[in-house]
């Protein structure tokens, strides 16, 4: 485990190079290339606010959260499924010379994480303008970023060693992210989940994430130590069994290609 | 003092008589109860040594073995058995301009090849200049990738690759690259890399090329040492038994 950071740390230009191409791939190399991007996220919310605002009381916190959860939602939703592809996608940096193979998913969830955090930051303004003020609380996403990043590091990890193997995972992946999106309090409160379910509602992970987030920017509060000790141990959880599951999947990477 | 040090190695193939890439199609696989592959064994109990300093061509047939067995030095492929041990800092050119984007511009180009091929960015900077200069693309630094000629390309590749220097080079067929003059300018830092002692190992089909760069050689057939030692007799052996 430490040989493959410290050898991922001698390539850090490439990972630094491979996350900005993909950004700017991503953006199509415009300053409005990001702005076109939100549009799809914003519409999202202003379609689902509609359809869903009578499930939550005041409809001003509605929107709020709910733009909170998409935000939360399109980080876990676009980083693991563009994680699928990390490895097939870059065919001849696997096949065609050496580097340490968990660089091409490092590299294109942080490049996701970036694109989440601009996503969050021009959702402050309009927390501000809806809430009136911006919660202190705020100072602390990074701590919350930062752990959920890692978890879906460690999601992607596992995801893309898999689909060089599988490759209708995708269309599964596509049917599971789906689910979980019904299955996490996006469009409804955590409220209206029956006790007697709630604790296993409560395994998705990205329900604690979403709550966080929705603690720390929306109601300023801090989120329970439980819940940091519960996303922290998922984040290593998922991290341990993706890195296993690449460094025994890798080894056949470039036959399977 | 040897830079490369490969003990026994073996490396097997699968080839299935269907290959299965889905899920769906390994669990109907269960059902049909259809595991079979057959067992192809590209590499066999390879041992050999290369000095540091030393160039080592390997030469044999197609299919004979040697690009798995240039893959497995680069740890593009992992070995089935036997082990594999390589000195100081490795650049591997299976292929030319691995990485290329071609949206982007040939300065950034050269950046992000050289970060491949595991440089800073700061040593990059000193080397920029030499590198277009090397290229013959001074003035089509600002350009896109994308509009580049194929020539182009490759020597915009090539050039970036000689200067990420590193102490051993892995080297299959990449330098039939351009036009004669940039050929001899190759040939050229190829002699330079020799005298200044870096480790080459060459696989190639040009037997002229391999006598001009390599003091030894090692001939493969059917993923078994064939013969090993002085180039020009073992050329002779690889003639005889074409």
């Amino acid at each position: 485990m430490v040989t493959i950071v410290s050898k991922m740390w001698q390539y850090r230009e490439l990972i630094r190079n491979l996350a900005v191409v993909d950004l700017k791939n991503r953006y199509q190399n415009t300053t409005l290339g990001f702005f076109w991007s939100l549009l799809s996220p914003l519409l999202l919310a202003l379609v689902l606010y509609f359809i869903f605002r009578h499930l939550w009381g005041r409809e001003q916190d509605f929107a709020i959260n709910l733009m909170v959860g998409i935000m939360a939602w399109r980080f876990f939703a676009n980083g693991t499924s563009s994680s699928l592809s990390a490895i097939v996608s870059k065919a001849s940096l696997v096949t065609r010379v050496y580097i340490p193979r968990q660089i091409l998913v490092l590299s294109n969830v942080l490049a996701n994480t970036i694109s989440s955090l601009l996503e969050f930051v021009v959702l402050l303004p309009i927390i501000f303008v809806l809430l009136g003020y911006l919660p202190v609380t705020v100072l602390l996403f990074p701590v919350v970023h930062l752990v959920y990043f890692w978890f879906i590091y460690g999601a992607g990890l596992l995801l893309s060693s898999l689909f060089v193997y599988f490759r209708d995972l995708n269309q599964i992946w596509q049917v599971v992210t789906q689910v979980l999106f019904f299955c996490s309090p996006i469009v409804y409160p955590l409220s209206i989940i029956p006790d007697n379910i709630m604790p296993y509602y409560l395994l998705n992970p990205v329900t604690l994430f979403m709550g966080m987030y929705r603690d720390l920017m929306v109601a300023g509060d801090l989120p329970s130590l439980y819940s940091l000790v519960v996303v922290i141990g998922f984040a290593i959880a998922a991290y341990l069994v993706g890195s296993f599951a690449f460094r025994k999947l890798q080894r056949r990477f470039a036959e399977e290609m | 003092m040897s830079a490369i040090i490969v003990d026994n190695v073996s490396k097997k193939f699968r080839i299935p008589h269907e290959k299965k890439t889905t899920i769906f199609q390994n669990i109907a696989g269960l059902i049909k109860r259809r595991f079979d592959y057959e067992e192809f064994w590209a590499l066999k109990d390879i041992g050999f040594e290369v000095g540091k300093g030393e160039a080592l061509g390997i030469i044999g047939r197609n299919g004979s073995g040697k690009s798995t067995l240039l893959k497995i030095l680069a740890k593009v492929l992992y070995p089935d058995s036997g082990s594999i041990s390589l000195d100081g800092k490795v650049a591997s050119f299976l292929q030319l301009g691995v990485g290329f984007q071609p949206e982007l511009t040939a300065r950034e180009n050269i950046y992000i090849y050289s970060s491949i091929l595991g440089l800073r960015r700061k040593q990059v900077d000193g080397l920029y200049e030499d590198i277009l200069d090397f290229a013959e693309l001074k003035k089509f630094e600002n350009m896109k990738l994308k509009s580049f000629s194929s020539g182009m390309n490759l020597r915009l590749a090539f050039s970036t690759a000689i200067y990420a220097v590193p102490d051993t080079l892995l080297i299959d067929e990449v330098f039939a690259v351009g036009d004669e003059s940039f050929k001899k300018k190759c040939r050229d830092k190829m002699d330079q890399f020799k005298a200044e002692g870096k480790t080459i190992v060459f696989v190639s089909h040009a037997l002229d090329a391999v006598k001009e760069l390599c003091q030894r050689t090692m001939l493969l057939n059917h993923g078994r040492i064939v013969t090993m030692g002085d180039t020009e007799k073992v050329i002779n052996n690889y003639l005889a038994m074409l």
